[in-house]
């Protein structure tokens, strides 16, 4: 057993539908000879009691193992642990998997055996941490910028801030430039004497280091898939604030690559 | 409208601010920029502006490089190349190194080319002959209404 590394199993792994992978995956990591202790999360267990107790070992690379909602929940508390985290998704939804360039299944062991690290930012709203994105769903709300201008849609609209992606899959924001990304939905009448139409959403597009998002009456918003609510939120992004394991094919850098290709940026 | 379980695409590095969308303040960027809706106060990039047809701009607007087919309420000073398309309606002075005016494009305010995107004076004695020749380029366009 390597005692440099360590494995989070959500409790989905304990699912029958997984036996196999699970399996095949333990069978990879000994291979690899970077097998570890495990720890698989259960109803009653708190999985940052799990990750602080693991952290008074000799860990240096905790790996957490489930789907996107695993990794998403343990983004409240992560950036305050001095680690390298790896994640293997062995169910959907899988999309953050693929932005970090990890292959899905018991393939994911080669990302966590070839130990390419990045340091990638992380956003933060009020006293909180999150990782993909902040979505406030249609609502009337207006996002103040560096305390320098204010944006909000007319007739109301959804927004949603963005450090890397959403669990969608579509889209990759660049999680190591220091910047967040805000997407403002808005609906719009359709031109001209097109009256029959209904109406159309237009989408804005704007990059910031901080700013607050605000609304008269209190609104829910979803924070890495978590529910909170409130009228007045604060937002910024900590550069470089985690280390974690990726893969060779990273959804931003094939992003950046294919901007380039069209001559955009 | 996106949700917790949808998402959006990306736009490169590109600003948007798009129909339905009101800025309001001194917006500052190096990247280029987009706008189809409304902006109320400064509004400056040193990469390309793209004013849009619907967009509806009260502000002094300083860019890089522009192109406008909307309507621009204030002075506006590009550095380099400045495009009028023939939907555009600008109210107020405009200077550039290069500006080309398609017909049927509203002008009022005075207009310096060649300049390197500096405000134009206030004053109008010191109109120089360049200046006075854009100016009635304008005149002309407008008659050409």
């Amino acid at each position: 057993m390597n005692p440099a590394f360590a494995y989070i199993y959500d409790e989905l792994c304990s699912e029958r539908r997984l036996e196999k992978d699970v399996s095949l995956l333990e069978t990879e990591l000994s291979r690899r000879g970077i097998e570890g202790r495990i720890v698989r999360l259960a109803m009653f267990r708190q999985p940052k009691d799990v990750v602080f107790e693991l952290m008074r070992g000799p860990v240096k690379n905790l790996v957490f193992v489930g789907n996107d909602l695993t990794l998403q929940k343990m983004m409240p508390f992560l950036p305050d642990v001095d680690v390298t985290f790896g994640y293997i998704s062995l169910s959907p939804p899988s999309a953050l998997a693929q932005h970090l360039g990890i292959p899905f299944g018991a393939a994911g062991v080669d990302a966590v055996a070839a130990r390419l690290v990045e340091t990638l930012d992380v956003g933060k709203i009020n006293d909180r941490y999150f990782f993909t994105e902040v979505v406030a769903p249609e609502m009337r709300a207006s996002l103040d910028i560096e305390g320098r201008y204010r944006l909000q849609p007319a007739e109301g609209g959804a927004i949603a801030i963005r450090n890397l992606a959403g669990t969608s899959g579509k889209g990759c924001s660049h999680p190591q430039d220091g910047k967040l990304e805000a997407f403002i939905q808005a609906r719009v009448e359709p031109k001209g004497i097109a009256f029959w139409k209904k109406s159309a959403l237009s989408e804005s597009h704007i990059f910031f280091t901080h700013g607050t998002l605000s609304s008269e009456k209190a609104i829910e918003l979803f924070v890495d898939g978590q529910s909170i609510r409130g009228n007045s939120f604060s937002l910024s992004v900590l550069p470089r604030k985690i280390r974690m394991i990726t893969g060779k094919q990273k959804g931003w850098e094939v992003n950046s690559a294919s901007l380039v290709r069209k001559g955009i940026s | 409208m996106f949700s917790p379980s949808k998402g959006v695409e990306g736009h490169g590095g590109t600003t948007i601010i798009a129909r339905g969308v009101k800025l309001e303040g001194e917006f500052n960027s190096q990247s280029d920029v987009l706008i189809e809706g409304e902006v109320h106060g400064t509004l400056s990039t040193s990469g390309l502006l793209t004013v849009g047809p619907d967009a509806r701009i009260k502000a002094d607007v300083s860019a890089g490089e522009a192109i406008v087919s909307g309507t621009v309420e204030g002075n506006f000073v590009v550095s380099k190349r400045l495009e009028i398309k023939s939907s555009s309606k600008i109210l107020g002075d405009v200077s550039a190194e290069t500006i080309t005016v398609e017909s049927g494009a509203i002008l009022s305010g005075r207009m310096m080319v060649g300049t390197k995107g500096t405000a134009p004076e206030k004053s109008a004695t010191g109109s120089s002959r360049r200046e006075r020749n854009a100016s009635a380029a304008t005149t002309l366009l407008a008659n050409e209404r």
